[in-house]
């Protein structure tokens, strides 16, 4: 159970304080409602870049880290489809710190030259380092292509290609920055030893001053239904052949959600799943398989990914994952087996909840979608489950029309 | 509403972190001399349970004998198949892990506290009667031959194995790695005598992190508190020598895009005088994201998404080693500009205000570090398998707060000399 008290600013900013009077640290996770799929298709990778520029220098703070440094705390960030997320851990004595840094850059950027030269420089490397220079590396830019055919999604957060990152101008860091960084399209979340009034006092003076920004309406191109099943094929040097299987589930605000989530952890999550126990022991056609639902805001994906050991075929491998969806389509899972991947669900959601950061990031991505109310909802949504709900929806997921299937061929 | 204008160009005021408080476990020798230690922190009822045998890379009569007993203790028993071993913990919701590592096996298992009972005989079955079925440890081997050519084409793993080769010597335990050949050899006639000897029966340490109640150890107790122990035999002397002098090598990876670099050598453990300066320096020289090196080679150069280096200590022998991934046209000046710091290190003071936020840094990541019972349990094994007390983290604040400019500049040229480093390249230069 995450406990809060929220309120919102008149510029728009939304605030939520969970108390946790346990811990000496608190946590700040300034979640920014914006992500790559708020990108156009020919300036992709920008959100992320973006995020880089923000360490960069803000309107009256040359250095963003050394300051927080200075008073012992942490930070970092991410990007991911759907949000750019800022998170930091200090000690709570010193949590003014976080608030005069954080404020100081959604009001204003150093917009320095040098700092976008040298991060375009950085996210390339990373580009290389994450997705090209690893084995298997490029399989998310090569299946978001194949799965997408109009939603934003389309393209990986990284970016479709490195001349996007290398083509982005000040003028586009500008336009982005005005466009989504204002307080209006934030969610704040302040967790810790912390009083809600002493929080609304420091958020008022630091984030009242900002200006509200014109209001951002997301309006998104929306996937149409798969109505083909769709194949890509890739070589590459690699040591095993590999299968990536992609088929459309629901959102996770979407109750829909939870049901494909299941469904994805009966196939394959953990050594008693169904493909792992089938064809990791016992036809041993794949080195290693598991399945998970990609988790989006927006209606995202279920992912059954597997390499196969050598000798035996893709064809063949495909072969033995397809006989294990015909058969949870047919004929539904027991109870005792959706038990299970409730009792794993539960397990997963009550160890997550064990460090303050997570529970504030929880909070600030459920704020985010409208519904603060679903970070306490997620246990029960599980366990309402049936064992029909999930054999209608193996029926309507796994069916072949919903599926894009990448094979990935080691160079012989 | 008259609000006064705020002054954004200066910090609020902020506090020194003097004092950090740190729950300490509580242990205690069972009769049969299995060493139980806890400590109980948390409002979510979950509990982590590490079983802890001296039966890593250290004690193994063969290479990758210890991976692979690790990894076949859920490989069966006499009375349970592996899938009801997996099916029996998935079915409760909870995650076991095998690892081992150069000194330990450790097998953890986490899970909701009112599953406990359930899983206490389990764990128990495991640890004393697994039997290493012929099938399923022809089936890990073929996993794991695989898995290790796909890391082979990894930069960085291949650049990191080197490098620990390199300083510790090919055959010492701390300096070996697997290779794709050494599986032919494994069989269960080597696992079984290793299992015999530093697992079953012997006086392991559990540690218990979590919501550790009164009844949580009763029920532990009841489990572990019967099984007969004999105590593991005496250490024996590693044989293989250290190799002395540094070694430069280049791996050659057509084609790829980048160089992961390692540059390093082996240093000391947490028992050495210099270990806490020694933090300190590696903390300026690599060791956060304002370092010297990634403003150096990240912030200013953009040749690298990032570069570290660390101090990675285990309980017989330590070392330092900087990592990154760059650019590959850049290798060699990356390498350049690495010897290039470490030079300013060894012939400028750092400045005040460097050392000041360097050392409020990692007293705040300690202080950050330490606020979970899996967190606090981890800062207790540390200590407990170096032969260590509470005392070294009580010295902690005051050690690095002490060290002195002057202090890190005679550490780098004592330590850091640059004739000194091995040096790694997997790539191209």
């Amino acid at each position: 159970m995450i406990h809060y008290q929220q309120f919102i600013l008149d510029n728009g900013l939304k605030v939520y304080v969970h108390e946790d009077h346990t811990t000496p640290i608190a946590a700040v996770n300034l979640l920014y409602n914006v992500g790559s799929r708020d990108e156009e298709g020919h300036k992709t990778g920008f959100a992320h870049l973006f995020e880089h520029l923000m360490f960069g220098g803000s309107k009256h703070i040359p250095v963003y880290d050394e300051p927080l440094q200075r008073v012992g705390g942490e930070n970092n960030a991410f990007t991911s489809p759907d949000i750019t997320n800022y998170y930091i851990t200090l000690p709570a004595v010193n949590l003014e710190t976080a608030f005069w840094l954080e404020s100081d850059r959604m009001l204003g950027l150093s917009f320095d030259p040098r700092v976008l030269e040298v991060q375009q420089k950085v996210v390339v490397e990373e580009f290389k380092q994450r997705y090209l220079n690893q084995p298997y590396g490029d399989v998310w830019l090569r299946l978001r292509p194949l799965a997408y055919k109009v939603h934003p999604y389309r393209w990986a957060t990284i970016g479709k290609e490195i001349s996007h990152i290398e083509e982005a101008t000040m003028d586009d860091v500008r336009a982005f920055f005005y466009k989504f960084y204002i307080p209006n399209n934030a969610v704040l979340v302040v967790a810790g030893p912390v009083k809600p009034e002493e929080v609304k006092r420091l958020a008022e003076k630091w984030f009242g001053p900002i200006p509200a920004g014109k209001p951002y309406y997301r309006q998104l191109p929306q996937e149409p239904p798969q109505k083909e099943f769709r194949t890509g094929e890739v070589e590459a040097s690699v040591p095993l052949d590999a299968i990536y299987k992609t088929f459309h589930v629901a959102g996770k605000p979407s109750d829909a959600y939870f049901a494909a989530d299941l469904l994805s952890d009966l196939l394959g999550r953990g050594k008693s799943s169904r493909l792992y126990e089938r064809l990791v022991k016992d036809q041993q056609l794949f080195n290693n398989i598991s399945a998970y639902a990609t988790g989006s805001i927006d209606p995202g994906l279920l992912v059954i990914q597997g390499q196969l050991n050598g000798g035996v075929t893709i064809e063949r491998g495909e072969a033995g994952i397809n006989a294990i969806l015909e058969e949870i389509m047919q004929d539904g899972v027991p109870e005792p087996e959706l038990n299970k991947v409730k009792n794993q669900a539960e397990s997963t959601l009550v160890f997550s909840e064990v460090e303050l950061l997570n529970r504030a990031m929880t909070l600030a991505f459920y704020a985010n979608t409208g519904h603060p109310e679903g970070v306490n909802q997620e246990g029960e949504k599980l366990q309402a489950v049936t064992p029909d709900q999930i054999k209608a929806t193996a029926r309507q997921v796994l069916s072949r029309d919903n599926t894009s299937t990448l094979y990935y061929r080691a160079t012989k | 509403m008259i609000t006064t204008q705020i002054d954004r160009t200066q910090p609020p005021s902020f506090q020194d972190i003097r004092h950090i408080d740190l729950p300490q476990a509580q242990s205690q020798t069972l009769p049969n001399g299995i060493k139980l230690h806890w400590i109980s922190a948390g409002e979510q009822p979950v509990i982590r349970l590490e079983f802890i045998f001296r039966a890593g890379n250290w004690y193994e009569p063969q290479k990758g004998a210890s991976y692979f007993t690790a990894r076949m203790l859920n490989g069966g028993t006499s009375g349970r198949s592996a899938a009801q071993i997996n099916g029996y913990v998935d079915q409760f919701g909870s995650f076991l892990e095998l690892n081992h590592g150069v000194e330990r096996i450790n097998v953890t298992l986490y899970a909701l506290n009112k599953h406990l009972p359930a899983l206490l005989p389990l764990m128990a079955d495991i640890l004393s009667d697994s039997v290493f079925p012929e099938a399923e440890l022809e089936n890990l081997k073929n996993i794991t031959r695989q898995n290790i050519q796909v890391n082979l084409e990894k930069t960085a793993f291949l650049a990191q194995n080197r490098f620990r080769e390199l300083i510790f010597g090919p055959t010492h335990p701390y300096g070996r790695n697997i290779h794709p050949d050494d599986i032919p050899g494994i069989h269960a006639g080597v696992l079984r005598p290793h299992f015999e000897q530093r697992i079953k029966g012997k006086p392991f340490d559990l540690v218990l992190s979590g919501m550790i109640t009164d009844e949580v150890l009763r029920q532990v107790t009841a489990v572990f508190g019967g099984l007969p122990v004999t105590p593991y035999p005496e250490d024996l002397k590693e044989t293989a020598t250290l190799p002395d002098g540094p070694r430069q090598e280049l791996i050659e990876k057509a084609g790829s895009l980048q160089s992961s670099i390692r540059v390093g050598k082996r240093l000391f453990t947490r028992r050495h005088p210099d270990y806490y300066k020694m933090l300190v320096l590696n903390e300026v020289l690599g060791g956060y994201f304002g370092s010297r090196l990634m403003r150096n080679i990240r912030e200013d150069k953009g040749f690298t998404y990032g570069i570290h280096s660390s101090l990675a200590t285990h309980q017989r022998e330590g070392y330092l080693v900087i990592g990154t991934d760059v650019k590959r046209e850049f290798t060699s000046q990356t390498l350049d500009e690495i010897r290039k710091e470490i030079k300013i290190l060894q012939t400028e003071p750092v400045g005040d205000e460097e050392l000041q936020t360097v050392q409020s840094y990692m007293i705040g990541s300690f202080a950050g570090a330490v606020t979970t019972s899996f967190a606090l349990a981890d800062h207790f094994k540390t200590i407990y398998f170096d032969g260590l007390g509470y005392e070294f983290y009580d010295k902690y604040i005051d050690s690095i707060r002490s060290t002195t400019a002057r202090d890190l500049m005679a550490l780098a040229s004592q330590y850091l000399n640059p004739d000194s480093l091995t040096e790694v390249v997997a790539g191209g230069r």
